[in-house]
């Protein structure tokens, strides 16, 4: 039976398999999929496509990034702080697609029940912050120190002379057990990650709320303006970066850095003359911890930290020399973003009658309290947690290659964790007795295929949402806030669904219009692509892709809030942005020009295809 | 008869009740350092001179007597009785000396032989409902020479006898309703665009907002509702323009060409829907309205023009303000509901637990 509302998103059942991605199902869970069994439940749900944290089709390993975080999520929201009317988010893999939906309380009595337990949980948070803030940080630095000092043990001919003499664990025992050891580390971080998440987006949307009912033409960049910190943590690579091209016109070796050189090159280069060496020393000076910053959002293994992929900060660096050159300040405007936000909220504030003044003071400064950990956190687990476990991953997968049973350590990231599991333990079994392995003929073939379906896949188009339209509002705090998953967006994802319209609305994150020429990016690899003056088009953009903001002239997302990175870089840099179009990566073409208006959230296709 | 007219520079809130509010709110506008045409008032005294001259007052009152409100047609032949009675009647001689003098002074500091002027009504209590039906909105626009707004000043006495405010104050003669009128007489600006702004939302009455409306030419056309006019509404904390609506402005007011009177006519093709107003001027009227506002400590209503001539900002003028009154307080009520509570409950609330106020 198929559903009695009609909808403009797909039916989740009736979503084709593109062609040539027959089997795409076997790289992911049983429960991930869409079934029989549940299709009536499937059909009734709205799903959207997260492609603000999956962009991509997902790899079977990187499957831990989907249920890691949403393991997480929902035991926080769900269990222990009992978030009245929301419980978690389930999910879908759809064509290797990540298709969420946010599972609802509507039962009066139990939102009553679970009202108690959020209240005094909730509250104890609240009352505490900085001290349990100050207690997080300190679990989350143990926490990084125990992924990077994992010992993935090297299986050798004889035992080393501690298992024999000192009571060691044999090397059976110390594989397995590291392994298991990596996945419960990467269930904590996102256990970590979500212990506060909640409750800070909550302070902020009730401050957003009230600032909405007592001003309702308030732009909300200004109420993001008013909360967002200035001093933030995760600015701080970039400001590193911009320091060291300063530094490197100062002491003269910015000559080094000229186009189209790899970091290798340029290293090497300054490591031949003594100004050279000492501008190394400086790059070494902030590498830890700033260079754990990654290229990515942590949910795929490529998105690697800049240590591991050093060509980003590079190319930012050489940006910011060429900046400096053109007599461009690259500095960071902290003293006038500081001046601005404490304009706006005296303004805001004495605009208000006395006592709506002081709840708006009061939330103001609540939402002050608890920003720095939503805008901190990603540095800690996205990035630094995250390319730290899938770098231990590679040594598995090192392992695995060395004896054979994949062909090159980077292959592991086509297994599932179980099956990572399942050949580590094959690899011990026949490692200790000696007789032949089938891992080197079973799962290079299985790799094989993934990757190409892979390849595949990436050439399909998600829609933004499959499923059917709720009749009634969401209510889910995290899903208005993180993705801006609201009525009228949604509503407006459907209208554009059927059309062939020209132009594409979104929210309007940054203010201002421009033209100019498309580049779309749905890989963060592409990044390096952007051309300066070109507008981004993007499915989401990431703290991590700060340096090449000073390029472009505007950008465009398909999901995301104004509190997306994409809105906040913007605003910082003055750049128009329309987020959360929903289409804007497949309606687009790199080439084709676009007229972005920031204000008012509409991006307008001016040419059909590029020249 | 002396002081019966007097400089609107010199006019302060206490004189309302000689002068009535229109005469007085340019006054203070002035004191404020706002920019108002320069001009000046007329008393309520001088009416009350035009009635007692040659018993004009006692044969108003006998057409008056025992009229039946609500006999449309009565009241009608009243209205027209009393036109023709008070058109018949000079503007005492001691008034019109006094607005010539006033008049020729004007003449001298914009140093035009006859410069034209605007005269409009400024009854007392401006913006209570006996303003609205005792037909305050009487406005001669372009009007030249002493004579010319001696003329203009009667015909705002003459709407004092609309037949709307014959039985208006009918009905509330009771309540001591009674005739009494000033009137404002002020330099033209010959608009080049021009409109009305509030200080707040109209719709929302979010304060924290100015809601310009515009069109090209003199204000008739956006004050009497003849053209839509382009809509601007900007935030007051970042001067952004938080939305805009062009509109496609037909028509527009302009002098006549034989010096006196307005004229309508067809807007151009090429600026029909063209933005009537640029970032530059939006920001100079949204500072305008803020020193308004600041100074009379409420919304207003504030009616503006800017000059075809001179640059901005010296050429734009704020035309009269008044207090705004029919818009809802912002989110009043989810305002209210959510200021008497803490934070904390709050930012329960947003999570779905019920807030109480206890």
């Amino acid at each position: 039976m198929s559903t009695t509302s009609t909808s403009a998103f797909p039916n989740p059942l009736s979503i084709a398999t593109p062609e040539g991605c027959e089997g795409w199902e076997e790289m992911y869970p049983y429960y991930t999929l869409l079934g029989e069994d549940r299709r009536e439940a499937d059909e009734q749900r709205l799903w959207f496509w997260n492609s603000m944290h999956f962009p991509e089709p997902m790899s079977a390993f990187d499957v831990v990034a989907i249920d890691g975080p949403y393991y997480a999520l929902a035991n926080w929201q769900n269990r222990v702080f009992a978030i009245p009317p929301a419980m978690g988010i389930d999910y879908r893999i759809v064509n290797g697609y990540v298709f969420i939906t946010p599972n609802a309380v509507t039962d009066p009595e139990l939102i009553a029940e679970r009202a108690a337990f959020f209240g005094a949980r909730a509250g104890h948070y609240f009352a505490n912050w900085d001290e349990l803030y100050g207690r997080w940080r300190e679990k989350m630095g143990k926490l990084i120190a125990e992924i990077t000092e994992l010992e993935v043990p090297e299986l050798r001919t004889y035992e080393e002379d501690s298992v024999a003499f000192e009571d060691r664990d044999t090397s059976f025992v110390r594989v397995l057990d590291a392994y298991n050891r990596a996945l419960r580390m990467h269930e904590q971080m996102w256990q970590h990650h979500f212990e506060f998440l909640l409750l800070g987006y909550g302070a902020y949307l009730t401050f957003s709320d009230f600032c909405k009912s007592a001003l309702p033409e308030i732009p909300d960049q200004h109420i993001a303006q008013m909360v967002s910190g200035i001093d933030v943590l995760l600015f701080r690579p970039d400001t590193e970066l911009r320091h060291l091209a300063r530094l490197a016109r100062d002491a003269g070796v910015d000559a080094s850095f000229s186009n189209g050189r790899a970091p290798e090159e340029i290293v090497a280069e300054l490591g031949r003359s003594e100004a050279g060496r000492g501008w190394l020393e400086a790059l070494e000076a902030v590498k830890d911890p700033w260079f754990n910053m990654g290229s990515g959002d942590g949910f795929y293994h490529h998105h690697r930290s800049w240590l591991d992929d050093p060509s980003i900060p590079f190319s930012a660096i050489r940006g910011h020399i060429d900046a400096l050159a053109e007599g461009r300040d690259t500095e960071r405007p902290t003293e006038h973003l500081a001046a601005e936000r404490n304009r706006l909220a005296a303004e805001y504030g004495a605009l208000l009658d006395e006592q709506a003044r002081g709840t708006f003071n009061e939330l103001l400064g609540l939402s002050r309290t608890v920003f720095p950990y939503v805008e901190e956190h990603k540095f800690f687990c996205e990035y630094w947690f995250q390319s730290r476990f899938f770098n231990k991953i590679r040594e598995f997968g090192g392992l695995l290659a060395k004896h054979g049973f994949l062909h090159d350590g980077e292959d592991v990231f086509q297994l599932s964790r179980h099956e990572v599991g399942e050949a580590l333990e094959e690899l011990v079994l026949t490692w200790a007795h000696g007789g032949p392995p089938r891992g080197p003929h079973h799962w290079p073939p299985i790799v094989e295929r993934r990757r190409a379906l892979l390849e595949r896949l990436k050439q399909w188009s998600p829609p933004p949402a499959m499923g059917t339209m709720p009749t009634e509002a969401i209510n889910d705090p995290i899903s208005v806030m993180l993705w801006g998953i609201t009525p009228e967006r949604l509503r407006s994802w459907a209208s554009a669904m059927g059309g062939d319209s020209l132009t594409l609305s979104g929210a309007a994150a940054s203010p201002g219009v421009a033209e100019g020429l498309a580049r779309v990016v749905r890989d963060v690899h592409e990044i390096t692509d952007v051309q300066p003056g070109e507008i981004l088009v993007s499915t989401v953009t990431s703290p991590a892709w700060a340096p090449i903001f000073p390029k472009i002239r505007a950008a465009v997302t398909d999901i995301g809030g104004i509190m997306s990175h994409a809105a906040i870089v913007c605003r910082e840099y003055g750049l128009p942005a329309v987020v959360g179009t929903g289409r804007a990566t497949a309606e687009i073409r790199t080439g084709q020009r676009l007229r972005v208006d920031g204000t008012t959230g509409v991006v307008t296709l001016l040419e059909d295809e590029p020249e | 008869m002396i002081g019966c007219a007097r400089t609107l520079a010199q006019l302060r809130a206490q004189d309302e009740e000689s002068f009535g509010g229109k005469s007085t709110s340019l006054g203070e506008l002035i004191a404020a350092g706002i920019p108002v045409p320069p001009g000046f008032a007329i008393s309520t005294a001088a009416f009350e001179a035009f009635l007692a001259a040659g018993g004009l007052g006692a044969r108003v009152e006998a057409i008056l007597a025992d009229l039946d409100p609500d006999d449309v047609a009565a009241v009608a032949a009243a209205a027209a009785a009393i036109a023709l009675e008070m058109r018949r009647t000079p503007v005492p001689d001691t008034v019109a000396a006094e607005v010539e003098r006033h008049y020729a002074e004007l003449a001298g500091a914009s140093r035009k032989g006859q410069p034209p002027v605007a005269v409009r009504s400024s009854a007392r209590g401006e913006d209570s409902a006996e303003a609205t039906f005792a037909g305050q909105q009487e406005t001669y626009l372009w009007v030249r020479g002493g004579e010319g707004v001696c003329e203009a000043i009667r015909g705002c006495w003459i709407s004092l006898y609309s037949p709307e405010a014959i039985a208006y104050r009918a009905r509330m003669a009771a309540a001591g309703a009674v005739a009494a009128m000033g009137v404002a007489v002020q330099l033209m600006v010959d608009a080049e665009v021009s409109g009305v702004m509030f200080t707040c939302s109209p719709l929302t009455g979010d304060p924290s907002v100015v809601a310009i409306n515009a069109s090209w030419g003199l204000g008739l056309g956006v004050v009497g509702g003849e053209v839509t006019p382009d809509d601007f509404l900007i935030s007051k904390v970042s001067r952004e323009v938080l939305r805009a609506t062009i509109a496609d402005k037909q028509v527009e007011y302009v002098p006549d060409p034989g010096g006196r009177g307005t004229h309508r006519v067809a807007v151009d093709e090429s600026r029909r829907t063209v933005a009537c107003l640029d970032d530059e001027r939006l920001s100079g009227l949204v500072e305008t309205a803020r020193a308004v506002e600041r100074h009379f400590g409420s919304r207003q209503d504030v009616e503006w023009a800017i000059a075809r001539t001179g640059s901005f900002p010296e050429n734009l003028f704020v035309l009269q303000s008044r207090p705004v009154t029919a818009t809802a307080k912002a989110g009043s009520e989810a305002v209210a509901d959510r200021s008497g509570l803490d934070a904390m409950s709050l930012v329960l609330g947003t999570f779905g637990v019920r807030p109480r106020k206890d």
